[in-house]
Protein backbone atom coordinates (compact mmCIF):
# COMPACT_ATOMS: atom_id res chain seq x y z
CA UNK A 1 0.00 0.00 0.00
CA UNK A 2 1.35 3.53 -0.95
CA UNK A 3 2.08 5.45 2.24
CA UNK A 4 -1.15 7.91 3.84
CA UNK A 5 -1.15 9.31 6.81
CA UNK A 6 -3.92 8.55 9.53
CA UNK A 7 -5.52 10.03 12.05
CA UNK A 8 -7.76 8.92 14.87
CA UNK A 9 -10.77 10.86 16.07
CA UNK A 10 -12.84 11.19 19.25
CA UNK A 11 -16.18 12.51 17.98
CA UNK A 12 -18.32 12.01 14.55
CA UNK A 13 -18.32 15.84 14.24
CA UNK A 14 -14.20 15.86 13.89
CA UNK A 15 -14.28 13.34 11.95
CA UNK A 16 -16.57 15.17 9.15
CA UNK A 17 -14.31 18.32 9.97
CA UNK A 18 -11.34 16.28 9.56
CA UNK A 19 -12.32 15.11 6.34
CA UNK A 20 -13.85 18.38 5.47
CA UNK A 21 -10.52 19.74 5.50
CA UNK A 22 -8.79 17.78 3.53
CA UNK A 23 -11.15 18.82 0.57
CA UNK A 24 -12.05 14.65 -0.86
CA UNK A 25 -8.12 13.58 -0.12
CA UNK A 26 -9.02 11.54 2.64
CA UNK A 27 -11.48 8.53 3.63
CA UNK A 28 -12.60 7.23 6.88
CA UNK A 29 -11.67 3.83 7.77
CA UNK A 30 -13.82 1.40 10.50
CA UNK A 31 -13.42 -2.50 9.88
CA UNK A 32 -11.01 -1.89 6.78
CA UNK A 33 -11.79 -4.78 5.50
CA UNK A 34 -13.03 -3.08 2.21
CA UNK A 35 -11.31 -0.24 2.35
CA UNK A 36 -7.34 -1.97 2.47
CA UNK A 37 -8.47 -3.99 -0.34
CA UNK A 38 -9.29 -0.85 -2.06
CA UNK A 39 -6.02 1.11 -1.51
CA UNK A 40 -4.14 -2.22 -1.80
CA UNK A 41 -5.24 -2.95 -5.56
CA UNK A 42 -5.49 1.28 -5.91
CA UNK A 43 -8.48 1.55 -7.84
CA UNK A 44 -9.82 4.59 -7.24
CA UNK A 45 -7.86 7.51 -9.71
CA UNK A 46 -7.43 9.74 -6.34
CA UNK A 47 -5.35 8.12 -3.10
CA UNK A 48 -6.10 9.06 -0.28
CA UNK A 49 -3.70 11.89 1.67
CA UNK A 50 -5.22 10.90 4.88
CA UNK A 51 -7.06 8.08 6.46
CA UNK A 52 -9.62 8.84 9.19
CA UNK A 53 -9.80 6.47 12.02
CA UNK A 54 -13.82 6.34 13.04
CA UNK A 55 -13.42 3.45 15.04
CA UNK A 56 -11.60 5.84 17.80
CA UNK A 57 -15.43 7.37 18.26
CA UNK A 58 -16.86 6.53 21.47
CA UNK A 59 -20.48 4.87 22.01
CA UNK A 60 -21.03 3.73 18.55
CA UNK A 61 -20.49 0.16 18.69
CA UNK A 62 -23.35 -0.50 20.70
CA UNK A 63 -26.97 -2.14 20.65
CA UNK A 64 -29.34 -0.68 22.59
CA UNK A 65 -33.04 -1.76 23.12
CA UNK A 66 -35.42 1.17 22.39
CA UNK A 67 -39.14 0.43 23.06
CA UNK A 68 -39.61 -2.49 21.17
CA UNK A 69 -36.91 -1.56 18.45
CA UNK A 70 -32.94 -1.22 18.56
CA UNK A 71 -30.41 1.18 17.91
CA UNK A 72 -27.13 -0.22 16.88
CA UNK A 73 -23.84 1.76 16.74
CA UNK A 74 -22.72 1.99 13.26
CA UNK A 75 -19.07 0.56 14.58
CA UNK A 76 -20.58 -2.63 16.33
CA UNK A 77 -18.67 -5.70 14.78
CA UNK A 78 -20.86 -8.05 12.94
CA UNK A 79 -19.55 -10.41 14.87
CA UNK A 80 -20.89 -9.16 17.99
CA UNK A 81 -24.66 -8.76 15.83
CA UNK A 82 -24.79 -12.80 14.89
CA UNK A 83 -24.42 -13.01 18.65
CA UNK A 84 -26.45 -10.50 20.41
CA UNK A 85 -29.30 -11.82 22.51
CA UNK A 86 -31.55 -8.95 21.57
CA UNK A 87 -30.70 -9.05 17.73
CA UNK A 88 -31.05 -12.91 17.74
CA UNK A 89 -34.65 -12.69 19.77
CA UNK A 90 -36.37 -9.50 18.09
CA UNK A 91 -34.39 -9.35 14.60
CA UNK A 92 -33.63 -12.90 13.55
CA UNK A 93 -33.13 -11.70 9.58
CA UNK A 94 -30.40 -8.94 10.65
CA UNK A 95 -28.57 -11.90 13.16
CA UNK A 96 -28.77 -14.21 9.95
CA UNK A 97 -27.47 -11.26 7.32
CA UNK A 98 -24.78 -10.26 9.72
CA UNK A 99 -23.67 -14.00 10.73
CA UNK A 100 -24.06 -14.89 6.35
CA UNK A 101 -21.40 -12.32 5.65
CA UNK A 102 -17.53 -13.28 4.49
CA UNK A 103 -15.80 -15.55 6.96
CA UNK A 104 -15.65 -15.30 10.75
CA UNK A 105 -12.28 -13.21 10.42
CA UNK A 106 -13.53 -10.47 8.42
CA UNK A 107 -16.91 -10.38 10.99
CA UNK A 108 -14.49 -9.99 13.92
CA UNK A 109 -13.02 -6.69 12.22
CA UNK A 110 -16.52 -5.72 9.78
CA UNK A 111 -18.66 -2.57 11.10
CA UNK A 112 -22.31 -2.78 10.52
CA UNK A 113 -21.71 0.76 9.23
CA UNK A 114 -19.03 -0.43 6.89
CA UNK A 115 -20.97 -3.85 5.50
CA UNK A 116 -23.72 -0.75 4.79
CA UNK A 117 -21.45 2.19 3.19
CA UNK A 118 -18.78 -0.62 0.95
CA UNK A 119 -17.65 -0.19 -2.32
CA UNK A 120 -19.38 -2.37 -4.88
CA UNK A 121 -17.63 -5.82 -5.82
CA UNK A 122 -18.15 -5.47 -9.71
CA UNK A 123 -15.27 -6.88 -10.96
CA UNK A 124 -14.33 -3.94 -14.04
CA UNK A 125 -14.28 -2.03 -11.19
CA UNK A 126 -12.11 -4.00 -8.87
CA UNK A 127 -9.50 -4.41 -11.52
CA UNK A 128 -6.32 -3.97 -9.64
CA UNK A 129 -3.92 -1.44 -10.88
CA UNK A 130 -0.95 -2.67 -11.05
CA UNK A 131 -2.32 -5.38 -13.06
CA UNK A 132 -2.29 -3.58 -16.61
CA UNK A 133 -3.75 -0.50 -14.98
CA UNK A 134 -7.06 0.52 -13.63
CA UNK A 135 -10.33 0.09 -15.48
CA UNK A 136 -12.14 3.64 -15.77
CA UNK A 137 -16.18 3.50 -15.78
CA UNK A 138 -19.00 6.00 -15.01
CA UNK A 139 -18.74 5.21 -10.92
CA UNK A 140 -15.18 6.57 -11.31
CA UNK A 141 -15.58 9.36 -13.18
CA UNK A 142 -14.78 8.56 -17.34
CA UNK A 143 -15.38 5.54 -19.31
CA UNK A 144 -17.96 2.96 -20.40
CA UNK A 145 -20.07 0.63 -17.82
CA UNK A 146 -17.81 -2.54 -18.75
CA UNK A 147 -20.19 -5.04 -17.68
CA UNK A 148 -23.23 -3.79 -20.62
CA UNK A 149 -20.86 -5.31 -23.12
CA UNK A 150 -18.45 -7.76 -21.29
CA UNK A 151 -19.12 -10.55 -18.46
CA UNK A 152 -21.95 -9.13 -16.73
CA UNK A 153 -23.30 -12.70 -14.49
CA UNK A 154 -23.09 -11.09 -11.31
CA UNK A 155 -24.29 -7.43 -11.85
CA UNK A 156 -27.63 -5.85 -11.61
CA UNK A 157 -30.99 -6.95 -13.68
CA UNK A 158 -33.04 -4.31 -12.62
CA UNK A 159 -32.60 -0.49 -11.81
CA UNK A 160 -28.97 -0.11 -13.45
CA UNK A 161 -28.26 3.29 -15.10
CA UNK A 162 -24.87 4.28 -16.39
CA UNK A 163 -23.81 1.50 -13.68
CA UNK A 164 -24.85 -1.93 -13.31
CA UNK A 165 -23.07 -2.93 -10.40
CA UNK A 166 -25.37 -4.59 -7.21
CA UNK A 167 -25.69 -3.65 -3.71
CA UNK A 168 -22.96 -5.59 -2.22
CA UNK A 169 -24.50 -5.45 1.45
CA UNK A 170 -26.36 -8.46 3.01
CA UNK A 171 -27.46 -6.65 6.39
CA UNK A 172 -28.86 -3.79 4.24
CA UNK A 173 -31.42 -6.40 2.47
CA UNK A 174 -32.33 -7.38 6.25
CA UNK A 175 -32.89 -4.07 7.58
CA UNK A 176 -34.69 -2.93 4.44
CA UNK A 177 -36.88 -5.60 5.33
CA UNK A 178 -37.29 -4.44 9.04
CA UNK A 179 -38.06 -1.07 8.23
CA UNK A 180 -34.86 0.69 9.50
CA UNK A 181 -33.63 3.79 9.00
CA UNK A 182 -30.03 5.36 9.25
CA UNK A 183 -28.68 8.10 11.11
CA UNK A 184 -25.81 10.15 9.15
CA UNK A 185 -23.46 13.15 10.92
CA UNK A 186 -22.39 15.47 8.31
CA UNK A 187 -21.47 19.27 8.25
CA UNK A 188 -24.97 20.05 7.82
CA UNK A 189 -25.73 18.17 10.82
CA UNK A 190 -28.02 15.14 10.97
CA UNK A 191 -30.34 13.30 8.62
CA UNK A 192 -31.74 9.93 8.87
CA UNK A 193 -33.04 8.03 5.48
CA UNK A 194 -34.61 4.76 5.40
CA UNK A 195 -31.74 2.10 4.49
CA UNK A 196 -32.75 1.50 0.89
CA UNK A 197 -32.61 5.05 0.08
CA UNK A 198 -28.97 4.86 1.01
CA UNK A 199 -27.98 3.37 -2.35
CA UNK A 200 -27.91 4.96 -6.34
CA UNK A 201 -26.91 3.38 -9.27
CA UNK A 202 -23.65 5.48 -8.99
CA UNK A 203 -22.88 4.29 -4.85
CA UNK A 204 -24.11 5.21 -1.75
CA UNK A 205 -25.69 8.60 -1.31
CA UNK A 206 -23.61 9.86 0.93
CA UNK A 207 -22.25 13.38 0.49
CA UNK A 208 -18.52 14.30 1.17
CA UNK A 209 -17.25 14.31 4.66
CA UNK A 210 -20.73 12.50 5.93
CA UNK A 211 -20.41 9.60 8.30
CA UNK A 212 -23.26 7.37 9.03
CA UNK A 213 -23.79 6.91 13.06
CA UNK A 214 -26.72 4.63 14.19
CA UNK A 215 -28.97 2.05 12.46
CA UNK A 216 -32.24 2.27 14.05
CA UNK A 217 -34.72 -0.21 13.61
CA UNK A 218 -38.19 -0.23 14.80
CA UNK A 219 -40.52 -2.33 17.09
CA UNK A 220 -41.53 -5.17 14.44
CA UNK A 221 -45.52 -5.22 14.49
CA UNK A 222 -47.35 -7.89 16.62
CA UNK A 223 -48.16 -10.97 14.75
CA UNK A 224 -44.99 -10.42 12.55
CA UNK A 225 -42.44 -13.43 11.13
CA UNK A 226 -38.93 -12.01 9.42
CA UNK A 227 -36.29 -13.72 7.80
CA UNK A 228 -33.09 -13.27 5.42
CA UNK A 229 -31.62 -15.40 2.71
CA UNK A 230 -28.78 -16.10 0.94
CA UNK A 231 -27.62 -17.60 -2.51
CA UNK A 232 -23.78 -17.71 -2.60
CA UNK A 233 -21.38 -20.00 -5.11
CA UNK A 234 -18.88 -20.22 -2.32
CA UNK A 235 -21.35 -21.28 1.42
CA UNK A 236 -18.64 -20.02 3.47
CA UNK A 237 -17.13 -17.25 2.20
CA UNK A 238 -18.87 -15.33 -0.25
CA UNK A 239 -21.04 -12.05 -1.35
CA UNK A 240 -24.63 -12.49 -2.59
CA UNK A 241 -25.37 -13.79 -6.03
CA UNK A 242 -28.68 -13.16 -4.63
CA UNK A 243 -30.68 -12.61 -1.14
CA UNK A 244 -33.86 -12.42 0.18
CA UNK A 245 -35.19 -10.28 2.95
CA UNK A 246 -38.46 -10.75 4.03
CA UNK A 247 -41.48 -9.30 6.83
CA UNK A 248 -44.34 -10.85 6.91
CA UNK A 249 -47.07 -9.24 9.10
CA UNK A 250 -49.96 -11.58 9.22
CA UNK A 251 -53.86 -10.70 10.96
CA UNK A 252 -56.48 -13.99 11.58
CA UNK A 253 -54.82 -16.05 9.13
CA UNK A 254 -54.10 -13.54 6.96
CA UNK A 255 -51.19 -11.14 5.17
CA UNK A 256 -51.96 -7.85 6.59
CA UNK A 257 -48.47 -6.45 5.13
CA UNK A 258 -45.66 -7.95 3.56
CA UNK A 259 -42.04 -6.40 2.91
CA UNK A 260 -39.92 -8.14 0.38
CA UNK A 261 -36.38 -7.21 -0.50
CA UNK A 262 -34.22 -8.71 -2.76
CA UNK A 263 -30.56 -8.27 -2.96
CA UNK A 264 -27.83 -8.44 -5.54
CA UNK A 265 -30.13 -7.67 -8.17
CA UNK A 266 -30.11 -3.83 -8.35
CA UNK A 267 -28.05 -1.28 -6.86
CA UNK A 268 -29.70 -1.08 -3.66
CA UNK A 269 -32.56 -3.16 -1.97
CA UNK A 270 -35.13 -4.10 -5.03
CA UNK A 271 -38.67 -3.71 -3.09
CA UNK A 272 -40.82 -6.09 -5.05
CA UNK A 273 -43.89 -4.72 -4.68
CA UNK A 274 -45.49 -7.32 -7.08
CA UNK A 275 -44.73 -9.98 -4.44
CA UNK A 276 -45.91 -8.15 -1.80
CA UNK A 277 -49.52 -7.11 -3.49
CA UNK A 278 -49.75 -10.26 -4.44
CA UNK A 279 -49.49 -11.76 -1.03
CA UNK A 280 -51.78 -8.86 0.90
CA UNK A 281 -55.10 -10.53 2.29
CA UNK A 282 -54.30 -14.13 1.39
CA UNK A 283 -53.09 -16.62 4.13
CA UNK A 284 -49.64 -17.21 4.08
CA UNK A 285 -49.58 -20.94 2.54
CA UNK A 286 -48.24 -23.33 -0.27
CA UNK A 287 -50.03 -22.18 -2.96
CA UNK A 288 -50.07 -18.39 -2.29
CA UNK A 289 -46.54 -18.63 -1.55
CA UNK A 290 -45.89 -20.75 -5.00
CA UNK A 291 -47.80 -17.54 -7.12
CA UNK A 292 -46.48 -14.97 -5.34
CA UNK A 293 -42.92 -15.99 -6.01
CA UNK A 294 -43.10 -16.06 -9.62
CA UNK A 295 -44.48 -12.71 -9.40
CA UNK A 296 -40.92 -11.50 -8.25
CA UNK A 297 -38.92 -9.22 -10.68
CA UNK A 298 -41.39 -9.40 -13.35
CA UNK A 299 -39.66 -6.19 -14.41
CA UNK A 300 -36.60 -6.81 -14.39
CA UNK A 301 -34.38 -6.59 -17.80
CA UNK A 302 -31.39 -8.65 -17.39
CA UNK A 303 -28.37 -8.40 -18.88
CA UNK A 304 -26.66 -10.34 -21.51
CA UNK A 305 -25.63 -13.01 -18.42
CA UNK A 306 -27.60 -12.85 -15.98
CA UNK A 307 -31.46 -13.43 -16.34
CA UNK A 308 -30.58 -17.12 -14.07
CA UNK A 309 -30.97 -14.13 -10.89
CA UNK A 310 -34.39 -13.87 -11.63
CA UNK A 311 -34.92 -17.78 -11.29
CA UNK A 312 -32.96 -17.55 -8.45
CA UNK A 313 -34.66 -14.74 -6.54
CA UNK A 314 -38.31 -16.60 -7.10
CA UNK A 315 -36.66 -19.89 -5.56
CA UNK A 316 -35.08 -18.35 -2.75
CA UNK A 317 -37.94 -15.60 -2.07
CA UNK A 318 -40.68 -19.06 -1.99
CA UNK A 319 -38.15 -20.77 0.28
CA UNK A 320 -38.05 -18.26 2.40
CA UNK A 321 -41.77 -17.59 3.03
CA UNK A 322 -41.93 -21.40 3.04
CA UNK A 323 -39.80 -21.35 6.01
CA UNK A 324 -41.14 -18.10 7.70
CA UNK A 325 -44.83 -20.48 7.91
CA UNK A 326 -43.46 -23.00 9.91
CA UNK B 1 13.64 19.23 17.87
CA UNK B 2 11.33 18.79 15.37
CA UNK B 3 12.70 15.28 14.61
CA UNK B 4 10.72 13.51 17.47
CA UNK B 5 8.64 11.15 16.24
CA UNK B 6 4.82 12.66 16.70
CA UNK B 7 3.20 8.97 17.47
CA UNK B 8 3.78 5.89 18.98
CA UNK B 9 2.30 2.54 19.19
CA UNK B 10 2.70 0.05 21.68
CA UNK B 11 1.70 -3.94 21.37
CA UNK B 12 2.22 -6.84 22.59
CA UNK B 13 3.32 -9.83 20.07
CA UNK B 14 3.88 -13.35 21.53
CA UNK B 15 4.27 -11.55 25.16
CA UNK B 16 6.44 -9.38 24.51
CA UNK B 17 6.53 -5.53 24.64
CA UNK B 18 6.65 -3.80 20.71
CA UNK B 19 6.81 0.11 20.31
CA UNK B 20 6.85 1.43 16.93
CA UNK B 21 7.41 5.47 16.04
CA UNK B 22 5.04 5.93 13.75
CA UNK B 23 5.49 7.81 10.22
CA UNK B 24 7.36 7.75 6.72
CA UNK B 25 10.94 8.49 8.20
CA UNK B 26 13.86 5.83 7.88
CA UNK B 27 12.78 3.74 10.50
CA UNK B 28 9.29 4.76 10.99
CA UNK B 29 6.23 2.77 10.58
CA UNK B 30 4.26 3.76 7.86
CA UNK B 31 0.87 4.43 9.32
CA UNK B 32 -0.30 2.21 5.69
CA UNK B 33 1.75 -0.89 6.98
CA UNK B 34 -0.39 -3.85 7.36
CA UNK B 35 -0.21 -5.83 10.93
CA UNK B 36 1.29 -8.84 8.75
CA UNK B 37 4.23 -6.90 6.60
CA UNK B 38 4.97 -5.63 10.71
CA UNK B 39 4.82 -8.95 11.71
CA UNK B 40 6.70 -10.65 9.09
CA UNK B 41 9.49 -7.89 7.48
CA UNK B 42 9.97 -5.70 10.43
CA UNK B 43 10.21 -8.51 13.09
CA UNK B 44 11.17 -11.37 11.03
CA UNK B 45 8.14 -13.39 11.97
CA UNK B 46 7.45 -15.13 9.12
CA UNK B 47 5.83 -17.94 10.34
CA UNK B 48 2.56 -15.60 9.55
CA UNK B 49 1.90 -16.26 6.14
CA UNK B 50 0.42 -13.81 3.53
CA UNK B 51 -1.50 -15.42 0.83
CA UNK B 52 -3.88 -13.20 -0.96
CA UNK B 53 -3.30 -10.18 1.09
CA UNK B 54 -6.76 -8.98 0.13
CA UNK B 55 -8.54 -10.79 3.29
CA UNK B 56 -9.84 -13.77 1.47
CA UNK B 57 -7.95 -16.61 1.96
CA UNK B 58 -7.00 -16.32 6.40
CA UNK B 59 -3.62 -17.54 5.88
CA UNK B 60 -2.25 -14.42 7.73
CA UNK B 61 -4.90 -15.16 10.59
CA UNK B 62 -3.58 -14.40 13.94
CA UNK B 63 -5.09 -13.45 17.36
CA UNK B 64 -6.10 -9.78 18.44
CA UNK B 65 -7.03 -9.80 21.75
CA UNK B 66 -7.84 -13.32 21.13
CA UNK B 67 -9.90 -12.94 18.69
CA UNK B 68 -8.82 -14.65 15.04
CA UNK B 69 -7.82 -11.63 13.29
CA UNK B 70 -6.60 -10.80 9.56
CA UNK B 71 -3.59 -9.37 10.38
CA UNK B 72 -2.82 -8.31 5.70
CA UNK B 73 -6.36 -6.52 6.42
CA UNK B 74 -5.30 -4.72 9.89
CA UNK B 75 -3.08 -1.55 10.03
CA UNK B 76 -0.30 -2.08 12.69
CA UNK B 77 -1.01 1.89 13.82
CA UNK B 78 -4.67 0.83 14.85
CA UNK B 79 -3.25 -2.05 16.94
CA UNK B 80 -2.13 0.20 19.73
CA UNK B 81 -2.62 -1.59 23.36
CA UNK B 82 -3.49 -4.88 22.01
CA UNK B 83 -2.34 -8.03 22.33
CA UNK B 84 -1.54 -10.15 19.07
CA UNK B 85 -0.32 -13.66 19.03
CA UNK B 86 1.36 -15.60 16.38
CA UNK B 87 1.53 -19.29 15.38
CA UNK B 88 5.71 -18.65 17.26
CA UNK B 89 3.48 -17.41 20.71
CA UNK B 90 2.15 -21.23 20.82
CA UNK B 91 4.89 -23.35 21.88
CA UNK B 92 5.68 -23.02 25.53
CA UNK B 93 8.18 -20.44 26.12
CA UNK B 94 10.28 -22.37 28.81
CA UNK B 95 10.24 -25.69 27.40
CA UNK B 96 9.57 -25.21 23.70
CA UNK B 97 7.10 -28.14 24.13
CA UNK B 98 4.62 -27.57 20.45
CA UNK B 99 0.61 -26.64 21.63
CA UNK B 100 -1.63 -29.63 21.38
CA UNK B 101 -2.81 -28.07 18.53
CA UNK B 102 0.04 -27.92 16.65
CA UNK B 103 0.87 -31.64 17.85
CA UNK B 104 -2.31 -32.96 16.26
CA UNK B 105 -1.63 -31.24 12.90
CA UNK B 106 1.63 -33.59 12.80
CA UNK B 107 0.11 -36.20 14.45
CA UNK B 108 -2.76 -36.02 11.44
CA UNK B 109 -0.04 -34.75 8.71
CA UNK B 110 -3.23 -31.98 8.59
CA UNK B 111 -1.45 -30.45 5.71
CA UNK B 112 1.02 -30.45 2.77
CA UNK B 113 2.81 -27.66 1.53
CA UNK B 114 1.76 -26.41 5.25
CA UNK B 115 1.21 -22.81 3.39
CA UNK B 116 -2.08 -22.31 4.82
CA UNK B 117 -1.76 -24.41 8.41
CA UNK B 118 -0.40 -21.37 10.33
CA UNK B 119 -3.77 -19.48 10.23
CA UNK B 120 -5.59 -22.57 10.31
CA UNK B 121 -3.74 -23.18 13.83
CA UNK B 122 -4.48 -19.75 14.85
CA UNK B 123 -8.30 -19.55 14.32
CA UNK B 124 -8.58 -23.68 15.54
CA UNK B 125 -6.93 -22.20 18.84
CA UNK B 126 -9.31 -19.66 18.93
CA UNK B 127 -12.07 -22.08 18.56
CA UNK B 128 -11.11 -24.23 21.41
CA UNK B 129 -10.59 -21.37 23.77
CA UNK B 130 -13.59 -20.52 23.38
CA UNK B 131 -15.22 -23.59 22.81
CA UNK B 132 -13.21 -26.74 24.32
CA UNK B 133 -15.39 -29.58 22.68
CA UNK B 134 -16.44 -28.11 19.29
CA UNK B 135 -18.77 -30.26 17.09
CA UNK B 136 -17.57 -30.99 13.77
CA UNK B 137 -19.96 -28.17 12.36
CA UNK B 138 -18.37 -25.78 14.66
CA UNK B 139 -15.10 -26.60 13.22
CA UNK B 140 -16.27 -26.49 9.86
CA UNK B 141 -17.86 -22.79 10.25
CA UNK B 142 -14.65 -21.51 12.35
CA UNK B 143 -12.22 -22.12 9.38
CA UNK B 144 -14.79 -21.75 7.00
CA UNK B 145 -12.65 -18.75 5.50
CA UNK B 146 -9.53 -21.08 5.54
CA UNK B 147 -8.43 -22.03 2.17
CA UNK B 148 -5.73 -24.84 1.67
CA UNK B 149 -4.72 -25.60 -2.27
CA UNK B 150 -3.70 -29.36 -0.98
CA UNK B 151 -7.19 -30.11 0.29
CA UNK B 152 -5.83 -31.03 3.97
CA UNK B 153 -9.04 -30.37 4.86
CA UNK B 154 -10.49 -33.42 5.99
CA UNK B 155 -7.30 -33.91 7.92
CA UNK B 156 -7.62 -30.47 9.65
CA UNK B 157 -10.83 -31.43 10.92
CA UNK B 158 -9.79 -34.40 12.32
CA UNK B 159 -6.55 -32.82 14.30
CA UNK B 160 -8.81 -29.88 15.65
CA UNK B 161 -10.95 -32.69 16.85
CA UNK B 162 -8.39 -34.71 18.28
CA UNK B 163 -6.69 -32.01 20.09
CA UNK B 164 -9.70 -30.80 21.72
CA UNK B 165 -9.93 -34.56 22.81
CA UNK B 166 -6.82 -34.22 24.34
CA UNK B 167 -7.30 -31.31 26.08
CA UNK B 168 -10.21 -32.70 27.98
Amino acid sequence: MRYFSHQNVATASDGVKSAIECEGKSCFIAGGTDLLGILKDDLLPSYPEKVINIKTIEGLGNVEGREGGARIGALAKLSALERDPTIIELFPALAESAASVATPEIRNAATLGGNLCQDTRCWYYRYPHHMGGRMDCPRKGSGPCHAVLGDNRYHSVIGGKRCFAPCPSDTAIALAALGATVEVIGADGERSLPVEDLYSPMGNTLRGGEILTNVDIPAQPKGSVQGFKKFTVRKPIDFAIVSVGARITALEGKVSEARIFIGGVAPGPYRDEGVENYLRRKPLDSQSIATASKKALLKAKPLSMNAYKIDIARSLIAELLEELTR
Amino acid sequence: MSSKPTKWVSLTINGDNREFAIGGRAGELPPSETLADTLRERLGLTGTKVGCDRGSCCSCTVLINGAPSLSCMTLTVECDGASVITIEGLPDPLTGALDPLQQAFIDHTAYQCGFCTPGMIMAAKALLTANPSPAESEIKSALGGHYCRCISHYHVIDAVADAAGRKS
